[in-house]
């Protein structure tokens, strides 16, 4: 593995963020106007409800959180989708890099977009309306990591497909991330769903995470245990997306890369 | 005796088409490239022609690993490509006018991508020089999207020259280049092979242009090798040349005569052209004395690679029909 092709791999998608509105409108515009319209929502609804404790906090932590999960799924299928778009498959793929070097930039690129995503959101969330979204404390590591490899698994997932089939599926790498979101708690309690989706839930790695960082921000305790759950359904699940990517990827092959373009 | 930089054996492509539900069963596959081999020795230009549909583009995408093969071995520099894809993709690089490179990236940011993809040494320098050889110095900052197709394709060419390759593999490098840029481009291409010794695979639509630049010429016609020659191998291999008169007296003597013979002919005022086998020539002539067949201008068109490649691709048609 070269570290300067997986280098040349994050510049080309740098240089393609500079240059592109769209980008920077994913990036910042739709999380602010998340935060902007769950805030106000949540705000509205705490003055309304008054029993209900820390509902801004809660709806908040879920949302800026869930952009770690969004931003690296979103890095690997567009990423992908930008060279079937430029038709720059095969230039990439008749160069010495190979498919998991580009999957590992990829990977790297999510960390860094969402560094700067998560950073603005967490700005924002805490001048606007005081959240601080940071109080989870040293767990916020494991969380965000589980978060981050959750939203890889479906990157690859989706990519996958996206090799195999071409743009003519595009939507999967926006919409195939949401068809998770029921399932992982983000802003409710895995308790107060209905009995057959709280079994559908307990196989979503991300439930485990969003229900402990609750836990953690109400009453200072992590279950361990789920943690654990969470840690290694996600491992499983990560490395068999990723073993179905580069599967999806010589399937493409037998094809022909080029009828991707 | 120069060494072998790229061996073909018995590569064959088969596309899968899917179940067939009437049948139940697998449909047969469309075998693309059929049972190829061939070599490319250092320094030497080869030209992969054919009609489309013929299998030049699977085959270059099969030397790039961009399309899997279904059988046979490719080896460059004497190593299998299969296992030794990064090493030797180093060394090779690739260009199609039908590639683009990313839209919204400029054309140094573009080449600054590549220069890194192959690991080149003093990247910038290796940019600002090719830029200038390709006349393209002046659209660096450009994006490249907003390159005329032309400029485009010079872009991909110096994409292809930037890790000093030593294999190129060219689909159709010159289409959609204007006539002056195109032969720039030729003239680089052969100063290329002469300086660095690179090797080239060239397919093109142009048959002059590869009759100019390539050593060798291997025609491709239904996923099979049809010939593989010297440019002037294969045209000689046609035995029929044109041969035009303007006459002065007998036209219809002259038409009387050849269709006789079976000659081929077609007369555009006083303009007669003949197609003729080029050992017959001389004893075709002799008889136009004697049956008082008299004109005052001669040529004879020796057949050119396009004429090779029309009669076959005629035939196809006719199959085809």
């Amino acid at each position: 593995m070269s570290k300067a092709r997986i280098l040349a791999v994050i510049w080309r998608h740098l240089y393609n963020f500079k240059h592109r509105a769209d980008r920077w409108v994913d990036a910042f515009y739709w999380p602010a106007v998340d935060i902007l319209l769950w805030g106000l929502t949540s705000v509205y609804i705490r003055d309304l409800a008054t029993d209900i404790p820390n509902i801004v906090t809660i709806l908040l932590t879920g949302l800026v959180y869930w952009q770690v999960v969004w931003r690296s799924n979103y890095e690997i299928g567009v990423n992908l989708l930008e060279e079937i778009w430029s038709d720059n498959v095969v230039n990439l793929f008749a160069s010495p890099l190979t498919v998991l070097e580009w999957m590992v930039a990829v990977n790297l690129l999510g960390i860094l977009k969402m560094v700067m995503t998560i950073g603005f959101a967490f700005s924002m969330v805490f001048f606007l309306y005081g959240v601080n979204v940071l109080q989870v404390g040293w767990l916020m590591i494991p969380f965000v990591v589980l978060l981050l490899m959750n939203g890889w698994w479906i990157g690859f997932l989706v990519a996958g497909f996206i090799i195999r089939f071409g743009s003519k599926i595009q939507t999967l790498a926006w919409s195939g991330v949401y068809l998770l979101a029921p399932f992982s708690a983000i802003y409710y309690p895995v308790s107060s769903l209905p009995e057959w989706v709280q079994k559908v839930a307990a196989w979503a790695p991300l439930s485990y995470v969003f229900e402990g960082m609750r836990s953690v921000l109400f009453t200072g305790v992590m279950d361990q245990a789920n943690l654990f759950k969470s840690g290694w359904l996600t491992g499983v699940y990560l490395m068999a997306s990723m073993v179905f990517f580069v599967i999806m990827f010589k399937q493409s092959k037998k094809v022909g890369l080029s009828s991707l373009e | 005796m120069s060494k072998t930089v790229l061996e073909v054996k018995n590569l064959t492509k088969e596309f899968s088409r899917g179940f067939s539900f009437k049948s139940f069963k697998r449909k047969k596959p469309v075998v693309a490239i059929d049972n190829i081999s061939f070599k490319v020795k250092q320094g030497e230009i080869v030209g992969l022609l054919g009609p489309n549909g013929a299998g030049k583009t699977t085959t270059i995408q099969m030397l790039l690993g961009t399309t899997s093969k279904t059988s046979g071995v490719i080896k460059y520099f004497g190593r299998e490509f299969n296992k030794y894809r990064t090493e030797s993709l180093q060394e090779v690089n690739y260009c199609s006018a039908y590639t683009k490179l990313p839209q919204s990236l400029t054309v140094y940011e573009n080449l600054m991508v590549y220069a890194k993809l192959y690991q080149v040494d003093n990247p910038k320098e290796r940019i600002k020089l090719l830029l200038e050889q390709f006349e393209m110095s002046d659209y660096a900052n450009r994006q490249a999207r907003d390159l005329s197709a032309g400029q485009a394709t010079r872009v991909i060419l110096v994409k292809a020259f930037i890790n000093f390759p030593k294999v190129l593999l060219l689909d159709e490098p010159t289409a959609s280049l204007d006539p002056d840029i195109a032969s720039n481009v030729r003239r680089f291409l052969l100063k290329q092979q002469e300086k660095y010794n690179v090797s080239m695979l060239f397919t093109s639509h142009n048959m002059t242009e590869v009759a100019q630049v390539c050593d060798r010429v291997i025609f491709l016609r239904k996923g099979k090798i049809f010939a593989e020659d010297t440019p002037m191998g294969l045209t000689q291999s046609i035995k029929h040349c044109s041969l035009r008169l303007m006459l002065g007296d007998g036209l219809k003597r002259l038409k009387v005569f050849a269709q006789g013979r079976n000659y081929k002919i077609e007369v555009n005022d006083r303009e007669a052209k003949i197609e003729i086998k080029e050992v017959d020539v001389a004893g075709f002539l002799n008889k136009l004395a004697e049956h008082n067949i008299s004109y005052s201008e001669i040529s004879i068109d020796k057949p050119s690679l396009e004429d090779y490649f029309l009669s076959f691709a005629k035939e196809d048609n006719k199959e085809g029909k």
